[in-house]
């Protein structure tokens, strides 16, 4: 992640086919103070080129909500990328 | 009527899922009707033999999405009670995965409250369901909730 004079350490959530791609549960990265939630998601795409055909199904969450992509995050922020729900 | 008082019964269980006690729960003097929905476990999944499935969640934002469906359902429907659980974990064939009671005066307004409770679980609450069969397994095709709107970008949400 590019420097920046304030950072934000959030904590992020992988569930279902997601968490089987990146291969834990849970992360703790630090990125720079208002990066939007798709930069986040940049890093691990990265990482796991598979996670990128997924993109499009995928939603995003930010404190337990339904957030946009471009939504800022902050210290102690908790996001997950939910793959599409199938509960019922 | 408070709704915010309304004593809702509201949970994400790993054992099997008590129907008596939840259709108890929304059981009340004053109302006529119960309407109840049981989601069970199918053997057959797009023409495959389904052996069993297993459940997992956010279970934090589940249970909020499945709070925030409870006063959606009291805003919008003339309803007394209700009760919903959704079950986690591995399920057998026939089992109840997702349950869900609704009490009211008169019959219209439980039967319509407990069906769009059980449509919007499944297209707001994250819960996912992994379907595994003789030759392998498969995360169930699921639904996308609803956009939020992006503040800068492509895709205005309608």
């Amino acid at each position: 992640m590019s420097p920046s004079l304030q950072t934000a350490r959030v904590k992020v959530l992988f569930f279902g086919r997601v968490k089987e791609i990146v291969g834990h549960a849970e992360d703790s990265v630090e990125l720079p103070d208002g990066a939007p939630i798709e930069a986040l998601f940049s890093h691990y795409g990265a990482n796991h080129p598979e996670l990128r055909r997924f993109r499009a199904s995928l939603a995003a969450s930010r404190n337990q909500e339904f957030a946009a992509w471009s939504t800022p995050l902050h210290s102690g922020d908790e996001v997950a990328f939910l793959p599409p729900v199938s509960g019922g | 009527m408070n709704k915010s008082l309304q004593p809702d019964l509201l949970l994400l269980v790993r054992d099997p899922i008590d129907h008596a006690a939840l259709i108890q729960h929304v059981r009340a003097a004053e109302d006529g009707a119960i309407v109840t929905f049981d989601g069970c476990v199918r053997n057959h999944s797009h023409g495959r033999r389904t052996l069993y499935l297993d459940y997992e969640a956010y279970e934090s934002m589940a249970l909020g999405k499945i709070r925030e469906i409870a006063a959606q359902i009291h805003e919008k429907f003339p309803i007394h009670l209700m009760s919903m659980a959704h079950r986690l974990g591995r399920l057998e064939i026939g089992e109840t995965s997702v349950f869900i009671a609704v009490s009211s005066a008169h019959r219209p307004a439980a039967f319509e409250a407990c069906r769009f409770a059980i449509d919007t679980l499944k297209r707001t609450v994250p819960i996912w369901k992994k379907e595994y069969f003789v030759d392998g397994a498969v995360w169930a095709e699921g639904e996308m909730p609803p956009a939020p709107l992006e503040t800068c970008a492509a895709k205005p949400a309608s």
